[in-house]
């Protein structure tokens, strides 16, 4: 019943909004681009859920310097070239301010292209190639960069007692940065990468890799993965009997990990930037605001489209009432302390990079946990 | 020992292929067109069996029926929605015409996508849980190699099926309608075959085995989405050209090679060049042999 009462009001305000035509120009626009379809859409509802969220709680509050905040949505579909067409679109409606998207590093850095020649601000919740930033000063990520990850989770290994580890990790831009910043990472404080396995995205079956990589006995598998990947390799490799400890970064970090893998995910260690069973009262309105109009539990890149949009209409709100993209993109540079539902962000004026804290999750008895 | 072990994690994804070749190739012995709603249909299948187990905790066999039977009616729809409307043309002309072979293929090409973008908006695009007791991912040690349940009764199903189409194929009369069509439309026509019906059954044959094999690759490698028919519809469509176009155990034979070659090669050179190794295989195939290994006399390329 309720749920009925939210899709009414909804399709009402929908509606509404959309027969107010000539109040439009009134509004503050920024953009949203994300898979909204295809073989990626889970996240992109995830970007689209979290980030409406935000700005939804903003124009509550009666919007940015009294001015309502709307999100425009564009499907990027995974597609870097879909991506391009959309940051072309977003460039030429002067009403848009900024952009938050893509989720895939690939999508991210072919949209970068036109946002740098288009003078206008880009935020990728999510894409955490370390190139996404060097493409131009108009590109910031709240989402810490491989680079950052890499030696994080090196060193964790190694504390961990892991002597020779494999990755395996997906065939596409975040894999290779994780591939190479972990590997790098770990061979400089005396680990030794044993296999270094890139997988095609979409790849079901991963018995063939996982027989390749039990060949050089590691004490570890290092993953680079998504949570659907990620469980399957677990599932494959309980059944081929691997007896080896699994890493991940935060990529993988998801509930429907848990739920997809079931038993053969526990003893999992990843990192995160969300921890949804934090008790920090912001983390807790955030989980709760997002069950119940959404229905399903935040994941991490919910949480990280939260914050995003929470920093850029921050950035607006500093820009003034008649900002322009460039003051927002200055803004966005002096964003200091944000205290989010990720943690604590900063970004680096000359890099641009999120500086966010790392939370160390075991996956034990069919939760996540903080591990030891 | 690990070649072994490779050998058998090839066969797996070999006997998956095998089992959507099966009803593609069967599809398009009798009409002469490529059916691309295949990997849909076979995906309706997985969907079918992992909705009902969620529903109740039904039995693997029940499961395993109700995906055949959801594969059966989807086929049946298929054919009635994408393949039917371009039959109602009877003349000679029309019959030879390729306009209208490439209008059928682009009608089961749509369906497809009406199908994938539906399951996409209605399930999601993303995976979907899979109660841990349907799996079918418990080892079996067998020496040296871990083989699975899964991958033997994918092994059973797809030879049962091989040999059960091969027995109504020769056995009995619709099989008999089956191969007059698939020689000569025309000719069967005329001597009086109902084609609407050999059609329809062949449709229903291929398309329950079609849904079988959904199912049973989804509970193998624990993945049910919108797009799992896509990679393994590709790879099945090599193998049915590789093998010659119509002929059913080439298509087979084919599918097992594609399998164990790329995860032979998933060994010897990486995981990324496993993809690479299909299309490598299909190039030198049809370089040698035009028509495919198990082409016949048929021109056809």
């Amino acid at each position: 019943m309720r749920k009925l009462l939210q899709a009414c009001l909804w399709a009402a305000t929908t509606v509404a909004a959309l027969a107010a035509g000539p109040a439009r120009s009134q509004e503050l626009v920024i953009g949203l681009q994300a898979p909204l379809t295809g073989s990626q859409s889970q996240y992109g509802e995830l970007f689209r859920n979290g980030a409406q969220l935000m700005v939804d709680a903003v124009n509550a509050q009666g919007g940015v310097h009294g001015r309502k905040v709307r999100l425009a949505l564009e499907d990027s579909k995974g597609d870097p070239k879909e991506g391009v067409a959309i940051a072309q679109k977003f460039a030429e409606d002067p009403r848009v301010l900024g952009v938050i998207g893509d989720f895939g590093s690939s999508v991210s850095m072919a949209a970068a292209e036109v946002y740098a020649r288009a003078g206008l601000p880009q935020l990728t919740p999510s894409s955490s190639h370390p190139d996404f930033t060097r493409i131009s000063k108009w590109q910031f990520r709240n989402i810490f960069t491989q680079a950052h990850e890499g030696r994080f989770t090196a060193q964790w290994l190694r504390e961990a007692g892991v002597r020779s580890a494999a990755v395996l990790a997906l065939q596409n831009d975040f894999g290779q940065a994780v591939t190479d910043n972990f590997a790098r990472n770990f061979e400089a404080l005396q680990g030794k990468v044993v296999a270094r396995e890139l997988v095609v995205p979409g790849t079901r079956d991963f018995r063939a890799t996982l027989t390749r990589i039990a060949r050089g006995k590691p004490d570890a598998i290092f993953l680079g993965l998504f949570y659907e990947e990620g469980a399957l390799v677990m599932q494959q490799a309980r059944q081929l009997g691997l007896d080896v400890r699994f890493f991940s970064g935060a990529g993988i970090y998801s509930p429907r990990l848990i739920e997809l893998g079931g038993k053969a995910v526990d003893g999992l260690q990843l990192t995160s930037g969300f921890y949804p069973a934090s008790t920090e009262p912001r983390v807790q309105g955030f989980v709760t605001g997002y069950r119940a109009r959404f229905g399903a539990e935040p994941g991490l890149y919910a949480a990280q489209a939260y914050d995003a949009a929470g920093i850029l209409l921050e950035a607006l709100r500093r820009a003034g009432g008649a900002a322009t993209r460039a003051q927002v993109r200055d803004e966005l540079e002096k964003t200091r302390g944000y205290e989010g539902v990720t943690g604590r962000t900063s970004f680096d004026a000359q890099t641009r990079e999120a500086d966010k804290p790392f939370i160390k999750l075991v996956v034990r008895d069919g939760r996540f946990q903080p591990a030891p | 020992m690990d070649l072994l072990q490779q050998v058998a994690n090839g066969l797996g994804l070999g006997f998956v292929y095998a089992l959507i070749a099966i009803g593609l190739t069967l599809i398009f012995g009798v009409l002469n067109v490529v059916n691309f709603a295949h990997g849909e249909v076979y995906t309706l299948g997985a969907f079918a069996g992992v909705a009902l187990v969620t529903l109740a905790p039904l039995p693997l066999p029940v499961l395993l029926a109700a995906a055949c039977l959801a594969g059966a009616a989807a086929g049946w729809a298929l054919e009635r929605a994408a393949f039917r409307p371009l039959r109602r043309f009877r003349d000679e002309a029309s019959q030879k015409s390729r306009l209208l072979r490439e209008s059928t293929l682009l009608s089961s090409l749509a369906l497809s996508i009406v199908v994938k973008e539906a399951l996409d908006l209605w399930f999601g695009g993303a995976m979907l849980p899979i109660p841990p007791q349907v799996l079918l991912q418990s080892p079996i040690r067998l020496g040296p190699v871990v083989l699975t349940d899964g991958l033997l009764l994918i092994v059973a199903c797809s030879v049962g099926a091989l040999l059960f189409l091969q027995w109504v194929l020769r056995r009995t009369a619709t099989g008999l309608s089956i191969r007059a069509v698939a020689s000569n439309r025309l000719g069967a026509q005329h001597t009086g075959v109902d084609i609407d019906r050999t059609v329809v059954m062949t449709f229903v044959l291929g398309s329950a085995l079609g849904g079988l094999g959904g199912l049973l690759v989804g509970l193998y490698d624990g993945s049910v989405f919108p797009g799992m028919g896509f990679n393994p519809g590709v790879k099945a469509f090599i193998a049915m050209v590789m093998g010659g176009l119509t002929s059913l155990p080439g298509a087979v034979l084919c599918a097992l090679l594609l399998g164990v070659s790329e995860a032979v090669a998933t060994d010897l050179v990486g995981s990324g060049w496993k993809e690479v190794v299909p299309y490598l295989l299909l190039l030198v195939t049809l370089w040698l042999f035009p028509r495919g290994l198990f082409g016949g006399a048929k021109e056809r390329v």
